[in-house]
């Protein structure tokens, strides 16, 4: 997925969110999601390699208003269709249509970015979410500010937020 | 009591209606709509007793569809639940005259507490 931006960056203030309380937010929707058990784990990954889940899903909601930046998440295929059968209560992950897939994978990107926005200055306007099957691409105009390599049940699962340059 | 879950996520409007049921709220009748507009028109076709609205929706969003609500003279009771919870954005919907806002992540508990709010 290409992201797009439309940041004013002279408008904005360009403060960074603190990565521990983005971890800690999305460790309380993922919990809130698939049950307290299921457990995100850090995961070692250099710095500036893309993400290497065979199959991808991704999604991302922009802020714009006081504070800009753009949320993405993105999924390893089985952990999505995972995601989304214990979202909707379907056992097993064969009947997970795609529309279901992105619905869910957007939902999860819209709870996250949510709560980054409002951690940071505002007032500012969450975007409904982008959902694509593949992984994001950012353009020159932003910089990673925050990045979280994460695993489930051994699959990759990656949340970052970009800010302009 | 009939509720309205305005929602353009499929899957919010189910895990709504499971989270209403493990609150102890299963026994309702429940209407759903797929954005604010769809929900306008379905207050007046439907005559929910309580609208459960996100906020950020295509067509219309649920603030705008709260103030339409009021300005046409409903006073049905909404509230909502949305990744957004803010002080700013609690201010804004109060102001708006939503009765409660549940973020995202929620807990049945939460759900509990705002219905017996209006109660």
């Amino acid at each position: 997925m290409n992201v797009l931006t439309f940041f004013d960056p002279s408008s904005a203030d360009l403060e960074t969110p603190d990565p521990e309380d983005v971890r800690m937010l999305t460790e309380d929707v993922w919990l809130a999601l698939l049950g307290e058990d299921e457990v995100l784990l850090p995961r070692l990954v250099p710095p500036g390699s893309p993400f290497d889940a065979a199959g991808v899903w991704s999604a991302t909601v922009t802020v714009t208003g006081g504070w800009q930046g753009v949320v993405t998440v993105e999924l390893d295929e089985d952990v999505a269709r995972q995601l989304t059968g214990t979202m909707l209560d379907i056992p097993g992950t064969e009947t997970v249509a795609d529309g279901d897939v992105a619905d869910a994978v957007g939902e999860l990107v819209n709870m996250v970015g949510g709560n980054v926005k409002s951690l940071m200055p505002g007032p500012s306007t969450l975007s409904l979410p982008a959902v694509a099957a593949g992984r994001a691409a950012f353009p020159s105009d932003v910089t990673e500010a925050c990045r979280l390599d994460l695993a489930w049940r051994g699959a990759p699962v990656r949340v970052s937020v970009h800010i302009p340059q | 009591m009939k509720i309205l879950i305005a929602d353009d996520s499929r899957v919010m409007r189910q895990i709504v209606i499971r989270t209403l049921r493990q609150a102890g709220h299963g026994g309702h009748d429940i209407v759903e709509a797929e954005n604010g507009r769809q929900a306008l028109e379905m207050v007046t076709s439907e005559a929910p007793d309580l609208v459960l609205s996100d906020w950020n929706m295509p067509e219309m969003n649920g603030i705008d569809c709260l103030q339409a609500l009021r300005a046409a003279g409903s006073d049905v009771a909404f509230g909502f639940v949305t990744s957004e919870g803010s002080e700013e954005m609690r201010q804004r919907a109060s102001s708006a005259g939503a009765a409660f806002l549940i973020a995202k992540p929620f807990t049945p508990e939460a759900f509990d507490d705002a219905l017996r709010s209006i109660a």
